[in-house]
């Protein structure tokens, strides 16, 4: 091998190629593993083993009910598909309004009307989820709104502002705050 | 170029298409032919999930009576989803939600509506088929890289396959007499294995990596934004339709059994595999399942109020692109018709695994071989041929016989 080197000099790529090729084999199997704890920490996310999502912001009283709610991950929107960038929150409803409330809706800034309430949850009253697009232009202090519907019509909101809700979102919209 | 001299170079593309990551290919290839079987290996593991009849005549309960039999056991447990697998030995896989905010599938006896047990904490279908379709790696903005990695094997696959044909001259001879030579040494029997099994599963590799390329387009449209589906937006249920009750209490259902007997109606032949119930006031009742065609499931959505069907999405819906894309998924699992197709696609699987293990065998015992041998005649006279031709002639002799 070496004499061959000698008479006709590889480049330093193709010697490192050369040297190195197998190897990729390592490494593409060391991928699985790095993954894995990321791996089996998201189910648990997922089932709900690790509670409501990554960071509980509270309960938040909405008229005479009352709702937990949580950011499924803590960190900034995540934008998958046409929409935008969407920040994903998990609710649970408090035990006596469970039967009560027809539905919650989630809004950035507050809704006009009950049909402009914003996204609403899916998921049964222990564990509901929705995905509020988060505008890269949101001023920093914006409000979530949280709407709630009752079977008999009643409607009631309350808000919380997005930096209490979403510490990581603020994070997120000031560095977005450089772009037009 | 000569006849000769491009059957070389087929043969040298075909010697080296696998490696050099062929360690990584023979694992990806591993899992996948575990990922068939998962489900089965976890009935096999947990008894929980095997529904045994108490006598042969037993009938199955309805949906609704599963669900009142949950709500008499766990009055807090909210039921989601009931799925019934394609063997009737499995039981049914209900997804539940927990008042302490978990959602879980648990096996239910569809003979007598006992909840058998939880499904294990570590999911080992969901784990294999993760490790096998996208390497573990997360899915963050659109498809993960790992999907990207998997999936792209299925061309230097496809290459394989037809480089493999191309070299292995007159390869319909092999189908009428077979050759496994035993007693001729190591070199001689992987190379008859890999010939042997290779024509044997041509069929099974086509359809493996012709989905695999599939996975990797369909992955690189989504990310670009760009979408085959004529599939339309999921309706809601209008606000109108939804009663408002005096005393504040959710508006009563129409029951599972009523939902599937209007989707029937609208869908002849449609199997009740599986029904979703509301997730929301607004949502509807989805009942699906397969019918006459057993790659694609047909579906459709209930208003839960009114029993009207809100939409429907049919075979006959989907454009002849999307019959053929649709197809790919259970054609690459082998999980469209029961234990038997799975075990086909569990052997071949195996056969292909075996494929890049005794490629690679023969590869290390020849060509290495061979490589070095040309590399020390070159050493002497400067000027040769390219290195491993002679070694490359005897087998594509060899091979042609």
């Amino acid at each position: 091998m070496n004499h061959v080197t000698a008479e006709k000099p590889r480049s330093p790529l193709s010697h490192f190629w050369h040297t190195w090729r197998f190897h990729i084999n390592v490494l593409l199997l060391m991928v699985p593993l790095g993954f894995m704890p990321k791996y089996f920490a998201d189910a648990a996310l997922f089932r709900g083993d690790t509670g409501l999502g990554q960071r509980e912001i509270g309960e938040v009283q909405v008229g005479p009910w009352s709702l937990r709610l949580a950011e499924f991950r803590n960190e900034g929107p995540v934008s998958d598909g046409p929409a935008g960038p969407i920040k994903y929150f998990n609710a649970a409803l408090c035990d006596s309004c469970r039967d009560q409330v027809k539905a919650t809706y989630l809004r950035i800034g507050k809704p006009r009307s009950l049909r402009a309430a914003g996204v609403i949850f899916f998921g049964t009253p222990y564990r509901m989820g929705a995905g509020v697009p988060v505008p890269e232009k949101t001023k920093t202090d914006a409000e979530l709104w949280i709407t709630m519907e009752g079977w008999d019509g009643a409607m009631h909101q309350a808000s919380i502002p997005l930096s209490q809700a979403s510490p990581a979102t603020l994070a997120w919209l000031n560095k977005q705050g450089g772009k037009p | 170029m000569s006849k000769k001299s491009r059957s070389k170079l087929w043969f040298l593309v075909h010697s080296w298409l696998a490696l050099p990551i062929w360690f990584f290919v023979l694992i990806v290839c591993v899992t996948g032919t575990l990922a068939v079987v998962s489900q089965e290996i976890v009935w096999l593991a947990n008894p929980q999930m095997r529904a045994s009849p108490p006598s042969d005549d037993a009938p199955l309960l309805s949906y609704d009576e599963i669900i009142a039999a949950i709500k008499k056991a766990e009055p807090q447990t909210l039921v989601e989803r009931i799925s019934r697998p394609d063997e009737s030995h499995f039981a049914l896989d209900v997804e539940v939600s927990y008042p302490d905010g978990r959602s879980v599938t648990v096996y239910v006896n569809p003979y007598s509506g006992v909840i058998q047990g939880t499904a294990p904490q570590f999911n080992f279908k969901g784990f294999t088929r993760a490790l096998h379709g996208w390497w573990l790696v997360p899915f963050t903005n659109g498809y993960s890289w790992g999907w990207y990695l998997v999936s792209f094997l299925g061309l230097p696959m496809l290459a394989s396959l037809v480089t493999g044909l191309v070299v292995y001259k007159r390869f319909w001879k092999g189908f009428l007499r077979p050759t496994l030579r035993f007693r001729h040494g190591a070199r001689i029997f992987w190379g008859d294995f890999h010939r042997l099994s290779g024509i044997w599963s041509i069929w099974f590799i086509a359809v493996i990596s012709i989905t695999s390329v599939w996975f990797l387009i369909k992955a690189a449209l989504y990310d670009n934004q760009i979408s085959i589906s004529t599939a339309p937006v999921a309706p809601v249920v209008a606000r109108e339709s939804v009663p408002l009750t005096i005393d504040g209490a959710p508006a009563p259902m129409i029951s599972l059994e009523r939902a599937i007997h209007e989707a029937k109606e609208r869908i002849p032949g449609l199997e009740d595999s599986s029904v979703s119930l509301p997730a929301n006031a607004y949502s509807h009742l989805s009942v699906s399942g397969r019918s006459w065609y057993p790659l694609i499931f047909q579906s459709a959505e209930v208003n839960p109020y009114t029993g009207d069907i809100a939409a429907t999405r049919l075979l006959s819906d989907r454009s002849g692109l999307e019959l053929v894309t649709e197809s790919m998924r259970p054609l690459h699992t082998g999980d469209f018709g029961g234990i038997w197709i799975k075990l086909i696609w569990f052997f071949f699987g195996l056969i292909l695994s075996m494929m890049v293990l005794s490629g690679l065998l023969i590869w290390t015992k020849r060509t290495a071989l061979a490589t070095a041998n040309a590399l020390k005649r070159s050493n002497k006279r400067p000027r040769t041929v390219v290195a491993s031709q002679p070694a490359m002639n005897r087998e594509a002799t060899e091979v042609s016989r």
